[in-house]
């Protein structure tokens, strides 16, 4: 009995060694991944941490530099930094970008366009990431934080820094979604080497963008995974929601894997930090001296540092 | 583009060999890639208390008798109508402060457990089935706390006789987790509160506090979220790793884990832990090694090691196994306590409107008022 278990051992051993070979030889040189780019069922391996390398976050459509928060400047197609920001300088403007929507336009309806443009207009009173919220799908996807997916047979589940979020894209038998959720309900199945996941079942709470870039729970998803390296996944998003958008519309982009040795998923713990924000002024004994009733009042102080003094003479 | 062919070394081939024969000679089930497969919703319908009743002794398991009769009375405690009794102080406590608090959680009470385990306790070292007596430093660090605590509901009706304390003034002496008397700001009023969730271990209570979780695993990492119910829940993922821990500096809520293998054991090791862990009274200088193991097709063993010279005279080590859960009828939810606490705000609210009644003479001192103690287990 011994010996026969150890002759299908060395069977399958060498059947192992067969599609080792035959999945490792689609790797090209010249990248530095240590993981096999195929699972041995022979999908593609999308296990590790990755993170999207643009600015959709901030802006979905192409866009120059600008102030996070902005104010008239001298000339009126040139805002300056308003209070919130002002003090951040160059930390505190929104990173250019060349845009992820094909055909560089979102179909709102005119209604929701003119309640795009106020959101954008009110971002930090309104944008649920500055409230340390659940991001949704597809914008988990693409904030400036990673994810780690960890992929099985029958169930995908990604983890995101932010907010300790999270999502199961149930592959198989996907029991019926307990309710609407922020991050939505996820399945998915394989089309050759693309991941495709259906997701529904969305809350209207999320946003897409802190442009003010909005859905209803008529949100439909449908996200489209595609590795073009071991390392790099082409990411193409379909957003259907006929409460806002006339039209089915279309995002792409690129996500990337971390290849550091150390990479580690890190909590972007938010939870505890917007407390102060937002309940600062329900203290009995402020903290912070710049709130009035409950708004919160700006007065930015900037002294010119010693070393800048012999410039301004 | 240049195509590569990578050899596979002869380690590959002897490890091969290995996970074959591992597989033959395990009954629990495994992965397409030949590791043990810990996947599922895993959950907890059988009572087990943490530390055992003095009247085992060393014994960690129940005579068939011994079971039938805690069965029995664990039946007839689930005949209550909630788990809160009416008493305040061995008092009939119909209309007090606790008792109104309390109403509270007679919604949540519907399932109680109704089996039973063969196991006297979780903690199986040391040999009496208790939890480490602590340290002169960990003792004195807890009294501290329960002191400052009973201050703050000095004069109230759930706290001790005697004038409004002066410590209602002091910050809390460690990082407050704890439901305190105050809600001068969001620190007072606890981690649940602020939905901070719940820290590592997860020991999974019974019934309808109990916990789910589900595991999903690849060879490169293990993905759990804990559904520890009332909208709270975390995700928590464990890396198949050979990298250092972070370095000391960097503390965590839930800690720094890097996991491996060990035979058929997922062993996770924990450290990092920040001064808003609370573990039993151990803080930032816990050290966890959590172990996952499939004892059969419906269960998993949990088991856990937790070391702090700092706060136990030893380690102590516990184990709980968890119940395969049906995938098609147990939801996991979405946590979302955060997203919709308007509770935390409301708690702030209402005493900054208290102490303004009081001001104008319309209410009494919020001080003097129990907000504390109803609905908890003190």
């Amino acid at each position: 009995m011994a010996t026969r278990s150890i002759w299908r051992g060395v069977v399958l051993a060498v059947g192992a060694i067969g599609l080792a070979l035959a999945v490792s030889s689609i790797r090209t040189t010249g990248e530095s991944s240590t993981r096999e780019a195929r699972m041995s069922d022979g999908r593609p391996n999308l296990n590790g941490i990755w993170q999207a390398n643009n600015t959709a976050n901030w802006d979905l459509l192409p866009h120059a530099v600008r102030p996070a928060v902005s104010q008239a400047g001298v000339y009126g197609n040139h805002p300056v930094l308003a209070a919130p920001v002002l003090a951040l300088g160059s930390v505190g403007l929104v990173p250019a970008g060349a845009g992820v929507v094909e055909g560089d336009d979102i179909p709102y309806t005119a209604e929701a366009a003119a309640r795009k443009k106020d959101n954008g207009e009110h971002w930090l009173d309104r944008d649920p990431e500055v409230r340390c919220y659940m991001p949704g799908i597809p914008r988990a996807m693409y904030m400036p934080y990673p994810f780690q997916i960890t992929q099985s047979a029958n169930k995908i589940q990604m983890v995101f820094a932010y907010a300790n979020a999270s999502r199961t894209i149930f592959l198989d038998d996907a029991p019926p979604p307990p309710a609407d959720k922020w991050m939505g309900h996820s399945v998915g199945h394989w089309e050759g080497n693309t991941l495709v996941v259906h997701v529904t079942n969305f809350n209207d709470r999320t946003w897409l963008s802190r442009a003010g870039d909005f859905h209803s729970d008529a949100l439909d998803v449908v996200e489209r995974l595609t590795p073009i390296t071991p390392d790099a996944l082409r990411y193409e998003v379909t957003l259907t929601d006929p409460n806002v958008y006339m039209r089915p519309w279309k995002m792409s982009m690129v996500l990337y894997r971390q290849l550091e040795e150390n990479a580690t998923l890190m909590d972007f713990r938010c939870l505890e930090f917007v407390e102060e924000t937002f309940l600062g002024h329900l203290r009995k004994n402020q903290l912070v001296k710049h709130w009035e009733g409950d708004t919160i009042v700006l007065d930015v102080t900037r002294r010119v540092p010693e070393g800048d003094k012999k410039y301004e003479r | 583009m240049r195509i590569a062919i990578r050899v596979l070394p002869i380690a590959a081939l002897v490890g091969a060999v290995t996970i074959a024969m591992s597989a033959q000679s395990s009954k629990a089930p495994r992965t397409p890639w030949g590791a043990p497969d810990l996947q599922g919703i895993w959950n907890t319908n059988t009572f087990l208390p943490l530390e055992r009743p003095a009247k085992y002794g060393t014994r960690q398991r129940m005579t068939d008798e011994e079971h039938a009769q805690e069965l029995a009375a664990l039946q007839e405690r689930n005949k209550r109508p909630g788990r809160d009794s009416r008493d305040v102080g061995g008092k009939p406590g119909v209309g007090t402060e606790k008792d109104v608090a309390r109403a509270y959680n007679e919604f949540w009470f519907g399932d109680k457990p109704t089996k039973l385990s063969y196991r006297t306790s979780m903690v199986i070292d040391p040999p009496d089935g208790r939890v480490p007596a602590l340290t002169p430093e960990a003792a004195k660090r807890i009294a501290d706390k329960k002191e400052f605590l009973a201050a703050l509901l000095q004069g109230t009706s759930g706290g001790r006789p005697g004038p409004i304390s002066p410590r209602r003034k002091d910050p809390s002496p460690d990082y407050n987790l704890d439901r305190i008397n105050r809600a001068d700001g969001p620190e007072d009023r606890g981690g649940p509160e602020r939905c901070f969730g719940n820290g590592l271990p997860v020991v999974m209570g019974t019934g309808t506090f109990g916990g789910v979780m589900q595991l999903v695993q690849s060879p490169d990492s293990v993905s759990l979220y804990y559904d520890i119910g009332q909208g709270s829940g975390f995700a928590y993922v464990i890396p198949i790793s050979k990298r250092p821990h972070l370095p000391k500096n960097v503390q965590l809520y839930r800690g720094d884990p890097i996991g491996h293998w060990e035979g058929d054991e997922l062993v996770a090791d924990v450290t990092n832990f920040s001064d808003e862990t609370d573990f039993h009274g151990a803080r930032q200088n816990l050290h966890l090694v959590m172990r996952f193991k499939r004892v059969d097709a419906n269960t998993l063993s949990v088991q856990f090691t937790a070391d702090d010279p700092t706060t136990w005279t030893k380690p102590w080590t516990a184990v709980q196994d968890l119940e395969r859960a049906d995938e098609k009828t147990t939801l996991i939810l979405e946590p979302g306590c955060h997203e919709g606490n308007y509770g935390l705000m409301g708690m702030l609210i209402n005493t900054r409107a208290a102490e303004k009644a009081f001001r104008e003479g319309k209410g009494p001192d919020p001080a003097t008022q129990d907000n504390a103690t109803g609905g908890g287990d003190n």
